[in-house]
């Protein structure tokens, strides 16, 4: 079957329930959904496939109200930022948040070669010293490339906000770079 | 080039294989629809819902169209007056000597019939509606 368009793919599912349709568009989006989770989480494998799997769920419950004002993909992201959210909500009642005690959670027993296992490691390790507005924010432009606009779309935080964000986050990791000998 | 293309690029640099990176799916999008709700059972029970609903308007209809309440009203009127010359029957003819009640039995009495059996009806009700 010839690759349908997103928008043609969410018709189906919303007026048809076509599981099939569905099925394709998880397959196109997986890749960076859970790729934006294991940024969020630090390389969080077992939690990001939870997360993901949430998000995915919510997609299809609430197609219908899905009325192509943004990209099929922002929307997307949109449901993943508030799972996410209200995960860290619901986690920072019971213990202190991933920005309080920062753990790279790659999983190195994973199939990567121990260059790629080193480099994520090190990408998460300074992705750690960022706070959470400030990660999703970077992620989303330097990973997913999203321009400011999008993020704050996806966020809903105002554009001057995701530019605060965006700039704090770039000072500091620019710091931790150059500390660990990154720039040479 | 000033300080800040040249984070740029150091910023852009570090980033680019992460960005370039893609998750194997490994199973993930069976998983996620295996764990669809099933919109056929949720219809289904729509459905069913609407009609309950449907045959309770249609009783309701077809009891006031064939004079049910004309019917209940009759009813109602012959238990009353029933009731009625029982009791006038009966306080003609009872015995002059006192009759002991014990105020447990009939307060156990008055909340059975009172209280048990309207929250029972209400409960079966819910369930069924």
């Amino acid at each position: 079957m010839a690759e349908l368009s997103d928008i043609a793919l969410v018709t189906q599912v919303a007026v048809l329930h076509n599981k099939r349709a569905f099925d394709q568009l998880v397959r196109k989006y997986q890749s960076p959904v859970r790729r934006f989770f294991l940024n969020q989480t630090l390389g969080n494998e077992a939690l990001s496939d939870d997360l993901a799997q949430e998000t995915f769920i919510k997609v299809y419950v609430n197609i219908t109200k899905f009325r192509g004002m943004s990209s099929f993909s922002t929307w997307l992201f949109r449901i993943a930022y508030n799972v996410f959210y209200d995960y860290t909500r619901s986690k920072k009642s019971e213990v202190s948040s991933l920005e309080d005690t920062p753990a790279v959670a790659v999983s190195l027993t994973s199939n990567l070669s121990p260059a790629t296992s080193a480099l994520k490691m090190d990408i998460y390790q300074a992705l750690s010293q960022l706070k959470e507005e400030e990660r999703t924010c970077i992620t989303l432009q330097l990973i997913d490339g999203q321009p400011i606009d999008k993020i704050s779309d996806i966020t809903g935080m105002p554009q001057n906000t995701v530019k605060s964000h965006l700039k704090r986050g770039k000072d500091k990791l620019t710091d931790y770079l150059k500390n660990n000998g990154y720039d040479r | 080039m000033d300080m800040t293309d040249k984070d740029n690029i150091l910023l852009e640099d570090f980033f680019k294989q992460a960005a370039q990176q893609q998750v194997e799916d490994n199973g993930f999008t069976e998983r996620v629809m295996l764990s669809l709700p099933d919109h056929q059972a949720e219809k289904t029970h729509r459905l069913s819902l609407l009609w309950t609903w449907f045959c309770i308007l249609l009783g309701v209809v077809l009891f006031f169209a064939f004079g049910g309440l004309e019917t209940l009203k009759a009813g109602i009127m012959v238990v009353f007056q029933t009731v009625l010359t029982w009791l006038s029957v009966f306080l003609t003819t009872a015995p002059t000597t006192e009759v002991s009640l014990n105020p447990l039995v009939v307060l156990l009495v008055v909340a059975f019939v009172g209280v048990y059996l309207p929250y029972q009806t209400y409960r079966k009700l819910s369930a069924i509606l």
